[in-house]
């Protein structure tokens, strides 16, 4: 299937600051595709190449398999960096000139307003908004004429924690639908929480691309405790597979070599052999360890 | 054709509800003939009638009326090139230029409509001073004056040049240093400067290309209407036939703007 968005050796210097050092990967369709990178790695740089907004210095960039048009960012919705609107005017009017440059029917704007709960603001300049409500009018920007691509860079700045909430509904629920998602972020909680595919840049070098699991690769580990800790230990000990058992107060952190078992059956074995859990906890390792691991493994 | 029809309604649903930008319209519509009734007044009654003719001449009937009001409102020049100026950086400011292109404009698209909006100003203020004329030249109501033909009408047309030639500077200036205060100012000071090395030129060193510089060769082209008796006969046939020289410089510094302006939008970064 021709991928949504395919980079081809993209490379953008700032003067003698080189931004971009030959990036390429592909965004497949249909996928929820994280930017992820430290401030400063080059992610909104990136996007604003694809964007036409940056100039490249190298390389070469298609959208939907041909080279990229105005006509085809009319199909893609896009927050790049801040919400970009006429103080002086309303929503509704800077969503006008929105859709008017879209292409797209004014008829939509009451939707779109709607969906990120602005509607009752819609004749506001957009100068007396909050940052969140600035936010979440760029987003209803992006969403008018229901596009099957769309852009988000850092989408949840200046959104508080139920705004933050609600951007990541939304973006499970666009993806559900079938939408490709190409989504630029440092917050590794949030990406980890809607994210099947991954880019990870630093310094402008790419280190990983692809799905979320062989991008990064998330340790996975099994917390168990008992009343009876030395037994459970010596369970534990007989117990095949085992990489390693680390004591953590009252529980043990079990690593296995192969994927962890499956904790019924461990429940159910360890009470076989005469002992009652009374805590059992499949863990896995944060995006956020992952990511600083394999980013600190490439600076070093 | 419907392409760019509807390329301009985008950019009137950004002026549409601005008020500064009506407000700055209105001065201009207001100030070319209100400064024009100023100069009238002033030639009218400030100076003695010899013979009952004004010692000026009578500037402000036809079909001299012609050349005076496109010479004194080529005075208010800097007032377009304001509201230029400030429409230009707003979009730098709000940072509208990126958003445009990122929902679907090419970058050209959005730099010819600026020029475009360049030229429909400069239509609009050239009429403004058309009406201005007419209605001094029936205001007057002085005795029979020879009919007006081409040698009067022309001086419109120079006045259309001149006042791109100072829109597209501003635009330019606009562009170059993105901040509304910051480019009026070296605007301004452009003027002032280029004035300046005018009046050092001429008249000091005796230099003559000074006479050639972006805003002195166009404004070359509408050359003071009062008290043209005065004038040396020799010093007219001089300008009229240096006139189509500083026609062609003028449109060129124009193509040169459109250029530089248009080619800098398509390639840098935004």
């Amino acid at each position: 299937m021709t991928p949504i968005l395919s980079l081809k050796s993209i490379s953008k210097t700032y003067g003698r600051i080189q931004a971009l050092k030959g990036v390429s990967f592909d965004v497949p369709s249909g996928s929820v595709f994280g930017i992820l990178g430290p401030n400063g790695s080059g992610k909104t740089t990136l996007l604003g190449v694809v964007m036409d907004v940056l100039a490249s210095n190298g390389g070469s960039y298609s959208w939907f398999g041909n080279a990229p048009s105005e006509k085809q960012r009319r199909e893609i919705g896009t927050l790049l960096e801040t919400p970009n609107f006429y103080h002086y005017l309303s929503a509704q009017h800077n969503l006008e000139i929105a859709a008017a440059i879209k292409h797209k029917p004014v008829d939509d704007i009451e939707r779109v307003l709607k969906l990120v709960r602005l509607y009752e603001r819609k004749d506001s300049k957009f100068q007396s908004f909050s940052l969140g409500m600035k936010q979440r009018l760029a987003i209803a920007s992006c969403l008018i004429g229901n596009p099957s691509v769309l852009v988000f860079d850092e989408p949840t700045n200046g959104l508080d924690p139920s705004g933050i909430a609600e951007i990541r509904e939304l973006i499970i629920e666009l993806a559900s639908a079938g939408k490709t998602i190409i989504l630029a972020s440092h917050l590794l909680a949030e990406v980890e929480k809607v994210c099947t595919h991954v880019a990870i840049l630093q310094r402008g070098v790419l280190i990983k691309s692809g799905d979320v699991k062989s991008a990064l690769s998330q340790e996975e580990w099994m917390e168990l405790g008992s009343a009876e800790m030395e037994k459970l230990k010596a369970i534990l000990d007989r117990l095949p597979g085992v990489n390693k058992i680390i004591s953590s107060g009252n529980h043990f952190q079990v690593y296995f070599n192969s994927p962890s078992p499956d904790p019924a059956w461990l429940n159910s074995h360890c009470f076989e052999q005469g002992i009652a859990l009374n805590y059992l906890q499949p863990r896995k390792e944060s995006l956020e360890s992952a990511f600083i691991e394999l980013t600190n493994n490439v600076s070093n | 054709m419907r392409n760019f029809l509807h390329t301009l309604r985008v950019e009137w649903l950004k002026l549409k509800y601005y008020r500064t930008f009506w407000i700055l319209l209105s001065v201009i519509i207001v100030c070319i003939p209100a400064f024009n009734y100023v100069i009238y007044d002033l030639t009218d009654n400030s100076f003695p009638k010899i013979n009952g003719q004004n010692l000026l001449g009578n500037p402000f009937s036809f079909p001299n009326v012609w050349k005076t009001v496109p010479y004194d409102a080529g005075i208010l020049l800097f007032m377009p090139a304001i509201l230029i100026i400030t429409l230009f950086t707003n979009e730098y400011s709000y940072r509208t230029h990126r958003q445009n292109i990122i929902d679907g404009w090419s970058r050209a698209r959005f730099i010819y409509i600026k020029i475009i909006e360049v030229f429909l100003l400069t239509v609009f203020v050239t009429i403004i001073t058309v009406l201005t004329c007419l209605y001094f030249g029936f205001l007057t109501r002085t005795p029979v004056q020879p009919k007006a033909g081409w040698q009067e009408y022309r001086f419109i047309l120079y006045f259309f040049v001149e006042m791109l030639d100072y829109s597209l500077i501003a635009l330019l200036f606009a562009m170059m240093i993105r901040r509304a205060g910051l480019a009026m100012g070296i605007f301004f000071l452009y003027m002032i400067i280029e004035q300046f090395v005018v009046s050092l030129g001429r008249n000091k060193y005796k230099v003559t290309w000074v006479d050639y510089l972006p805003e002195e060769v166009s404004d070359r082209l509408i050359p003071q209407p009062f008290a043209r008796r005065m004038i040396s006969p020799a010093s007219t046939s001089l300008w009229e036939k240096h006139v189509p020289l500083y026609l062609s410089i003028s449109v060129l510094y124009i193509i040169i703007y459109i250029f530089i302006v248009s080619w800098r939008f398509r390639k840098a970064d935004l």
